[in-house]
C-alpha cells in the first residue's frame, strides 16, 4: 500500500491511523532484528501519534496526505527527547532538545514517526556496516549491503516496516539505498529542504530527502518538508510549489537526455539493458530522447571528494582526539580530511563554480538526464571491490561514481527502481533536472512508473 | 610524490603506522586527479561558497 491508498483508507474510514500505527510496529518486531533498520523504535509515541491523527480526522480537521502515515527518519534528524547517535558512538548518549527542522514539518504534517534508523558510522560510507551498531541488512537478501549512508532508511521502506522515511545524501547516501534496495529516492535541490538539525557531514553537499515506495509518495513528502528556514544559512527562498505529479501526467515531447560519455561506461550489463530498457519506454510514452555529451564527470567526482574530505574532517575535528571512538574506514576519511591543504579546498570550490557554469549548458538541449544510478546491484557484505567493464574497481568509488558529482552541482536527483538483476538484487535509474526542477523530475519519474517502470514488492515484506 | 607521514607529524597528527597507510594511498591518487585540474585556474574564478551581509549579518 502507498502513502496514497493508505490516506485514501484512512478519509474512507476503512482503516484507522491507530490500525496503520499497529501494523507497521507489528512488521517492525517482525523484521528489525533481522534487518537491523532501527536503531530507536518509539513505539509508544507514535500510538499516541496515531490516537491523535484519527481524533483529529474524525473532528474535520485534516493536515493533509501524511496525516497518520506511519514514517521514520535517519538517526541523523535531531529528534527532541529521543537519542540520535548519528550512528556514532560520539553521540551514542545524546539526546537533542530540538527537533530537526524536517522533523518539525513531519510532525505538523500529521506523520505518526516510528523512530530512528540505523544508518553509516557519521553518515561517512556506503554500505551502513555500522561496527557499533550493527549492520543493517538488504531485505533482498541479508547477505548483500543495502547501501548507505541510508541504509537503514532504504531497508525500512523496502520491508515495508514504514511508508516512508527521511535520509540525507552528502555524496549518494539517498539514491544508493533507494537502488539497492529497491525503493524511490529524491534528492532535492540544496536549499530546497532545510538542514536544521540534521547533524552534518559536510555542509555544502549535505541534502535532504525522502526515501519511499512510489514516486508518487515521495513527492507528498518533499510537498511536507520543502521551504524556506531563516535557520538554515544555505535555506532557499524558491517558491515551494504542489510536487505531486497529477493522475495520468504526461512526458510526450519532453527531450530526456542521454548521456554519451561517463554515464554508461564500465557498467554491470544487467544494469545497463535495464536501463536502456526504460529509455525505450519514455519513447514509448512520447518523450524525445536526446544523446547529449554532459562536461568531465570525473573532474565533478574529484573536486567533490577534495570538498567532503575537507569539509567532514572539520566537522569531526573536536572529536578525533577519541580516535577509538571511530570505526577504521572513516577514521581513515577524517585523517585524509585534515590533510587537505585549504588551498586544495578552496581551488575544488572555484572549480566548482566553473563545472556549475558548464553543466548548465546542458539544459538548453534536454529538459532532464537519465543515467543508472549505481553500476552495479547491490554488493555483497565486505566486498572491497567489484569487476566492472573487466576491471576491478575499489566498491566505495565505484558505487558513488554516478552520484556525488550531482551533489556538487547541487541539481535534484530521483532515483527509481528499474529492474532485477540476474542475482534477484533490484538495479535503478536516476532522473536528474536542472536546479529547482523538482515537480519535472517527478513527473517523469511518475510516468515511467505508470508506465511500468518498477519492480516487484520486496520479498521480505 | 608526498611523505604524507611527515606531513602528518608536522600538522601535529598522531597516526599510527597501519592507519596512516589507509591514508596515504587514496590521498595520492586524489592528488594525481586533482592537481591537473587547478593549474589552469582563471584567478577571477571565485570559489562556489559564500555569505551574503545582509542576511548573514544579522
Amino acid at each position: 500500500m502507498t502513502i496514497r491508498e493508505a490516506a485514501d483508507a484512512l478519509r474512507a474510514r476503512r482503516v484507522s491511523a491507530v490500525e496503520l500505527a499497529a501494523a507497521a510496529h507489528a512488521r517492525i518486531a517482525r523484521l528489525n532484528p533481522k534487518l537491523n533498520a532501527f536503531l530507536t523504535v518509539t513505539a509508544e509515541q507514535a500510538l499516541e501519534q496515531a490516537r491523535q491523527a484519527d481524533a483529529e480526522l474524525a473532528a474535520g480537521r485534516d493536515r493533509g496526505p501524511l496525516h497518520g502515515i506511519p514514517v521514520a527518519v535517519k538517526d541523523l534528524f535531531l529528534t527532541r527527547g529521543t537519542r540520535t547517535t548519528c550512528g556514532s558512538k560520539v553521540y551514542e548518549d545524546y539526546v537533542p532538545a530540538i527537533d530537526a527542522a524536517v522533523v518539525e514539518r513531519l510532525r505538523a504534517a500529521g506523520a505518526v514517526m516510528f523512530g530512528k534508523l540505523n544508518m553509516h558510522e557519521m553518515a561517512y560510507g556506503i554500505t551502513s556496516a555500522n561496527p557499533h551498531y550493527g549492520p543493517v541488512s538488504n531485505p533482498w537478501n541479508p547477505k548483500h549491503s543495502p547501501g548507505g549512508s541510508s541504509g537503514g532508511s532504504g531497508a525500512a521502506v523496502a520491508a515495508q516496516m514504514v511508508y516512508a522515511a527521511m535520509g540525507s545524501d552528502t555524496g549518494g547516501s539517498i539514491r544508493i539505498p533507494a537502488a539497492f534496495c529497491g525503493v524511490v529516492g529524491l534528492k532535492p535541490t540544496y536549499g530546497r529542504v532545510s538542514r536544521y538539525g540534521a547533524l552534518p557531514l559536510a555542509y555544502s553537499l549535505d541534502h535532504m530527502g525522502p526515501l519511499a515506495r512510489s514516486v508518487r509518495d515521495a513527492a507528498m513528502v518533499l510537498n511536507a518538508i520543502a521551504g524556506y528556514d531563516r535557520r538554515d544559512p544555505t535555506s532557499s527562498r524558491h517558491p515551494v510549489v504542489d510536487f505531486i505529479p497529477d493522475d495520468g501526467c504526461s512526458i510526450r515531447q519532453l527531450r530526456i537526455g542521454f548521456p554519451t560519455n561517463f554515464y554508461f561506461d564500465h557498467l554491470d550489463a544487467g544494469v545497463e539493458s535495464s536501463v536502456r530498457g526504460v529509455f525505450a519506454r519514455a519513447q514509448s510514452l512520447g518523450a524525445l530522447v536526446k544523446p547529449v555529451r554532459v562536461p568531465d564527470i570525473a573532474a565533478l567526482n574529484t573536486v567533490g571528494r577534495v570538498i567532503q574530505l575537507a569539509e567532514a574532517a572539520a566537522v569531526a575535528e573536536p572529536h578525533l582526539e577519541h580516535r577509538e571512538k571511530f570505526g577504521p574506514d572513516v577514521l581513515a576519511l577524517f585523517d585524509q580530511g585534515r590533510l587537505v591543504p585549504a588551498t586544495d579546498y578552496i581551488n575544488a570550490q572555484r572549480l566548482r563554480r566553473l563545472l556549475i557554469r558548464e553543466f548548465d549548458r546542458v539544459w538548453s538541449e534536454v529538459d532532464c538526464l537519465m543515467f543508472p544510478t549505481t553500476p552495479t546491484a547491490a554488493p555483497r557484505i565486505g566486498d572491497a571491490t567489484v569487476r566492472l567493464g573487466g576491471r576491478d574497481e575499489d566498491v566505495r568509488l565505484a558505487v558513488t561514481r554516478l552520484v556525488r558529482g550531482i551533489n556538487v552541482l547541487g541539481l535534484p536527483a530521483l532515483a527509481l527502481p528499474c529492474g532485477l538483476g540476474a542475482s534477484g538484487l533490484p538495479m535503478g535509474i536516476q532522473i536528474v533536472g536542472p536546479a529547482w526542477e523538482e515537480a519535472l523530475i517527478l513527473r517523469v519519474g511518475a510516468a515511467l512508473e505508470d508506465g511500468g517502470v518498477g519492480i516487484p514488492p520486496c520479498p521480505a515484506a | 610524490m608526498k611523505d604524507w607521514k611527515a606531513i602528518a607529524k608536522a600538522s601535529g597528527m598522531e597516526v599510527d603506522p597501519a592507519q596512516l597507510n589507509r591514508v596515504a594511498g587514496p590521498l595520492e591518487a586524489l592528488e594525481a586527479a586533482f592537481r591537473p585540474l587547478v593549474k589552469d585556474l582563471d584567478p577571477g574564478v571565485e570559489p562556489a561558497t559564500g555569505w551574503r551581509l545582509e542576511e548573514d549579518g544579522k
